[in-house]
């Protein structure tokens, strides 16, 4: 293949994934999710602390994990997440949340796993089955049984009819108690409580006096799972304090974001602008080379928040701003070149092959130091800085490759003719046709 | 074309050191004498935002933080917005009790019914904000070293994060003079802008690096004060460029934003001048001591000057 029709292919690369990129984004407030800070609600970074003298273990911050999200889910709020930040915080998001009161108080509670004969809950407004929110003082300490502190182990199995059910075993001090309540009650009803929302009912077939102990009925597979990781995680093992909290209204998020596209739009169109004014008829391929940039960029993130591994956030809002600016300077590096050899006395083709090679050499040296701190940022600062970080990161990526396949090719197509016919246009003089 | 603009900036290297050795001794002693004020999310504290209704005073938002029981309250600041609302910060590290302040004092003053907008950090989250931010601080300052190095030489990576420091000094000293309050954002910026002002630097030590290979009729500080001004437009227009977006987000952007942008614009704009001021200078007189460019020297020095 000759060189002129690797450019052509380059620029088809660059065509068809700008057009993919357009099909991933667009409309941009559907495909991009945003994060708390834009779309208002609850945000809580929950430290953990293991009672005293006990080291923090990665199964307690697990355990921590499933509670929370059982609570943050019995909240009854859609799109609610928890998610691990670093080694001992969970960040806990809850979306256009009306009392956060309420929210922090529930997933800040140490939390219980209770074992309840079901003749001692008085309540007669709810009916016993799962997802059911007693009331706080619904059955006497007395009734209960065991508690999630004696859980030793939980996990999914199958009963005799193949059908999906939960094992359960307990330590000895809670082994000894079931025993000699099973024996007493067969036939009764138990009632599995975390924080005061019903887990499950069951009723005891038989005596159970080695503390191995199933629990079947009409689960699915995932009913059978969810219950199992409930009883596994049993109480919190870790006390939980929020060390950061932001409850932001939904308005005024959105209006920052309003803010920050004005901003953004406005710094595109000036350096638009100034680009056109400095670099005339390459001004006007600047402008396409910002494009195709900003383009393959939203795609991106619009298919990493598809995954759900991107919510643009503020900070990210000021780092998609500050590419605008990476983005133009390879095209200036590449534009300054070609003028240089030109004004050198090489022709514009070996002038746009040269130059934009050794700009493209600088341009990659340049991006990768700014990309090697942003990289580094996003590796070790927690927080909101996380998602700047990987905004500028993501956009630097963009630039080299846009440079690359789009202004470095048409930079070589229109040396070949535009340029050279009419050098007027793009700012530059001599130059003899090759 | 018209005679290119030559400018002897390597000329100017006294010029410079006065200029960013009186900057570095401003920023020193105020850093020093006033000190940074830090945020609450390195103290622990609450921040909320209250829109307000014409008539309502600073003082009123007080007394009315007082009323609902706010610790502290006396020394909470209490800032008007471009918006018209009021951001206020106190000590409180509840995050409930908050929120029930944020709610009795929209009550109190009968504030317009609004969205809760409160932000409570513990004492504890500043100190492991600190950390992270310092391990990724000096973890890029290590890469950036490295990178520098095996790309060029240890001379370029040294001065270039010369250049940086002094960058982020000057920074610093700003927000001690204006009393401007530190936020977990003005340390992102901060670690952007060591990638930010690196960029002009490499673009020009490319060049020196470029022009200096084989050196044989000029001295070393000539063959890089060309290679400044071969790459003059570019470095002028990439600071531009990026200078351009970042004002716009001081001028449009809101709180959180503006936060951002006014670290980001006084490191690009310091970073623009030390790449050639401290950077491409420092360099040059080091790279002067060489042996081979010291001789270089005293051959040149024999023959008539002559501008390049």
């Amino acid at each position: 293949m000759d060189d002129k029709s690797k450019n052509v292919l380059a620029l088809g690369i660059v065509v068809v994934l700008v057009a993919l990129s357009w099909w991933a984004f667009w409309p941009l407030d559907k495909k991009i999710s945003q994060g708390l800070d834009l779309k208002g609600g609850l945000s809580v970074i929950l430290t953990a602390e293991p009672a005293p003298g006990q080291p923090l273990t990665e199964d307690m911050m697990n355990r921590a994990e499933t509670i929370l999200t059982e609570r943050v889910n019995a909240l009854g709020v859609s799109e609610a997440s928890v998610q691990r930040s670093g080694a001992d915080a969970l960040l806990v998001q809850i979306p256009g949340i009306k009392d956060s009161r309420e929210a922090l108080k529930t997933l800040g509670s140490t939390g219980r796993l209770d074992f309840v004969d079901a003749r001692s809950i008085t309540t007669t407004s709810v009916a016993l089955e799962y997802g059911a929110v007693l009331p706080e003082g619904a059955y006497p300490e007395s009734a209960i049984i065991v508690t999630g502190a004696n859980v030793k182990t939980a996990g999914v199995t199958v009963d005799q009819s193949n059908r999906p059910a939960v094992s359960l075993d307990f330590d000895k001090q809670g082994a000894d108690a079931w025993a000699k309540y099973t024996t007493a009650n067969v036939g009764q009803t138990i009632v599995i409580t975390l924080d005061g929302v019903v887990q499950s009912v069951a009723t005891i077939r038989e005596p159970i006096t080695d503390g191995r102990t199933m629990i079947s009925g009409s689960f699915t597979a995932d009913e059978a799972k969810r219950l199992a990781a409930v009883l596994q995680a049993g109480a919190l093992p870790v006390k939980l304090t929020p060390s950061s909290t932001q409850v932001v209204g939904p308005t005024l998020g959105q209006e920052s974001l309003k803010q920050g596209l004005v901003a953004g739009l406005a710094g595109f169109g000036l350096v638009a602008l100034f680009m056109f004014a400095y670099y005339r008829g390459f001004g006007v391929l600047s402008w396409f080379s910002l494009g195709a940039y900003l383009s393959l960029l939203f795609g991106i993130i619009a298919l990493l928040s598809r995954a759900g591994a991107y919510a643009l956030s503020l900070p990210g809002v000021a780092g998609l701003v500050l590419t605008v600016g990476v983005a133009a300077d390879s095209s200036i590096l590449i534009f300054e070149r070609f003028k240089e050899e030109v004004r050198m006395g090489k022709t514009f083709r070996s002038a746009a092959k040269s130059g934009t090679r050794h700009a493209l050499i600088t341009s990659l040296n340049a991006d990768l130091v700014t990309l090697v701190s942003a990289i580094v940022i996003f590796i070790f600062a927690i927080g909101p800085v996380k998602g700047f970080a990987l905004t500028l990161a993501l956009g630097i990526m963009c630039d080299l490759f846009v440079a690359f396949m789009f202004t470095r090719s048409v930079v070589v197509l229109l040396a070949e003719s535009v340029v050279s016919k009419a050098p007027g246009l793009f700012g530059v003089k001599g130059g003899q046709d090759g | 074309m018209a005679k290119r603009l030559y400018i002897d900036f390597l000329g100017k290297k006294n010029l410079f050191f006065a200029i960013s050795g009186v900057l570095i001794a401003v920023s020193i002693a105020a850093l020093l004498l006033k000190g940074l004020v830090f945020g609450i999310e390195f103290q622990g504290g609450t921040v909320m935002t209250l829109k307000t209704k014409p008539g309502v005073t600073a003082e009123q938002v007080r007394k009315a933080l007082e009323t609902a029981g706010v610790p502290d309250a006396r020394n909470a600041t209490i800032q008007t917005t471009q918006d018209g609302s009021f951001l206020v910060r106190t000590s409180e590290s509840d995050p409930q009790k908050a929120e029930e302040a944020f709610l009795k004092v929209v009550d109190e003053l009968k504030l317009p019914e609004q969205e809760v907008t409160v932000t409570t950090i513990g004492p504890g989250w500043g100190r492991s904000v600190t950390r992270s931010a310092l391990t990724a601080l000096a973890i890029s300052i290590f890469a950036i070293l490295l990178y520098i190095s095996v790309r060029f030489e240890y001379k370029m990576s040294l001065t270039a994060v010369l250049a940086l420091v002094h960058d982020a000094l000057i920074v610093l000293g700003i927000y001690a003079i204006l009393g401007r309050e530190v936020t977990p954002n003005t340390i992102a910026a901060l670690l952007t802008i060591l990638g930010y002002s690196l960029y002009d630097t490499i673009v020009v030590f490319h060049r020196i690096r470029e022009n200096t290979r084989t050196l044989t009729k000029k001295t070393f500080t000539e063959a890089a004060n060309d290679s400044i001004n071969q790459v003059l437009a570019r470095w002028i227009n990439t600071s531009l460029t990026s200078i351009i977006p970042v004002t716009m987000l001081f001028l449009f952007g809101g709180e959180t934003l503006k936060d951002f942008a006014f670290a980001l614009l006084v490191g690009m704009i310091s970073g623009a001048y030390s790449s050639v001021g401290v950077a491409s200078t420092v360099y040059s007189v080091w790279k002067e001591t060489e042996p081979r460019y010291q001789a270089l020297r005293k051959k040149q020095a024999g023959k008539p000057a002559k501008a390049s």
